[in-house]
């Protein structure tokens, strides 16, 4: 119970009639109904789906050095520009982490 | 909690049976009894950010203080979105107290100030609306509402102090005595 001063008796009372209703529940099957979603969202990729991607990735880098190169640029600057975005972004949430957890480190 | 981390489902079945009544009770305080299926809806997205999420979370803060955290602000966001579209849901048709006052004026003039008051609350801040449903509603303790809203009891308990002053100055300004 909260401590209420004698003047908040009426308000106090007054919300304990208006607010008397039944309390909700969740259904008894939620967690299971839960749990089957969990697994559904967390199903990786099957092998189909898996395949079709690394064919699109690989035609994209084929497609990219192909226009590239009909541009006139030479291959090591091809490698640079299709592999520098690659290495960012294998780099960036490594990089966050280490930060963030050196960051914790000396916080405590 | 380690189990879960590690991609364990049974582990995490049992977090979200540790867990999942005190989330949609916190999901339906801060959303309303006419809100009641969509509080549900938020406890089940609740639990599947936090499966997303799990392998991130560091334990700097208690597991639970996390979840109902992620559970407050999801059900603020969802209570925005829902007001927007229907700005005119009112709490108030579906107060069943059972009046009981004699006499049909009576039982008008105590119709009247319930609808009063539901109006107040709903013009509450977010914090202080739960803190009232947990407690008058809910039939929480100032202990369970602490944990819930993520703050110490003796906040809580002034959340609910400052709630019912805030109130009685509202329905005073309104026309009706709380005495």
């Amino acid at each position: 119970m909260t401590e209420r001063e004698p003047r908040e008796g009426g308000i106090d009372s007054l919300l304990r009639r208006s607010m008397a209703a039944p309390v909700p529940g969740l259904p008894p099957d939620f967690d299971q109904r839960l749990m089957r979603e969990v697994s559904r969202s967390s199903r990786p990729l099957d092998g189909y789906r898996r395949i079709l991607l690394t064919a699109y990735g690989l035609m994209s880098v084929v497609a990219c050095a192909v226009v590239m190169r009909g541009q006139g640029l030479d291959w090591g600057a091809i490698a640079v520009m299709i592999l520098g975005p690659l290495a960012l972004v294998a780099t960036v949430p490594w990089a966050w982490r280490a930060t963030h957890t050196t960051l914790r480190h000396s916080a405590r | 909690m380690a189990r879960a981390q590690s991609g364990d489902q049974k582990a995490f079945a049992e977090l979200v049976s540790l867990h999942s009544a005190l989330v949609f009770r916190l999901a339906v305080s801060i959303l309303g009894r006419e809100f009641i299926p969509e509080a549900e809806d938020v406890a089940q997205e609740v639990f599947l950010k936090v499966h997303h999420a799990i392998k991130s979370f560091r334990g700097e803060a208690e597991f639970s203080s996390w979840i109902y955290r992620i559970t407050f602000n999801q059900a603020v966001n969802l209570k925005a979105r829902v007001r927007f579209r229907s700005p005119h849901a009112d709490e108030t048709v579906l107060y069943h107290a059972v009046s009981p006052e004699p006499g049909p004026y009576r039982q008008a003039e105590t119709a009247q100030r319930d609808q009063a008051l539901a109006e107040c609350i709903q013009t509450l801040p977010e914090v202080y609306q739960a803190a009232l449903r947990l407690y008058y509603w809910l039939g929480a303790g100032a202990g369970e509402v602490a944990v819930l809203l993520g703050v110490p009891e003796n906040t809580a308990k002034s959340y609910l102090h400052r709630a019912r002053q805030l109130l009685r100055g509202m329905l005073k300004e309104k026309g009706y005595s709380c005495d």
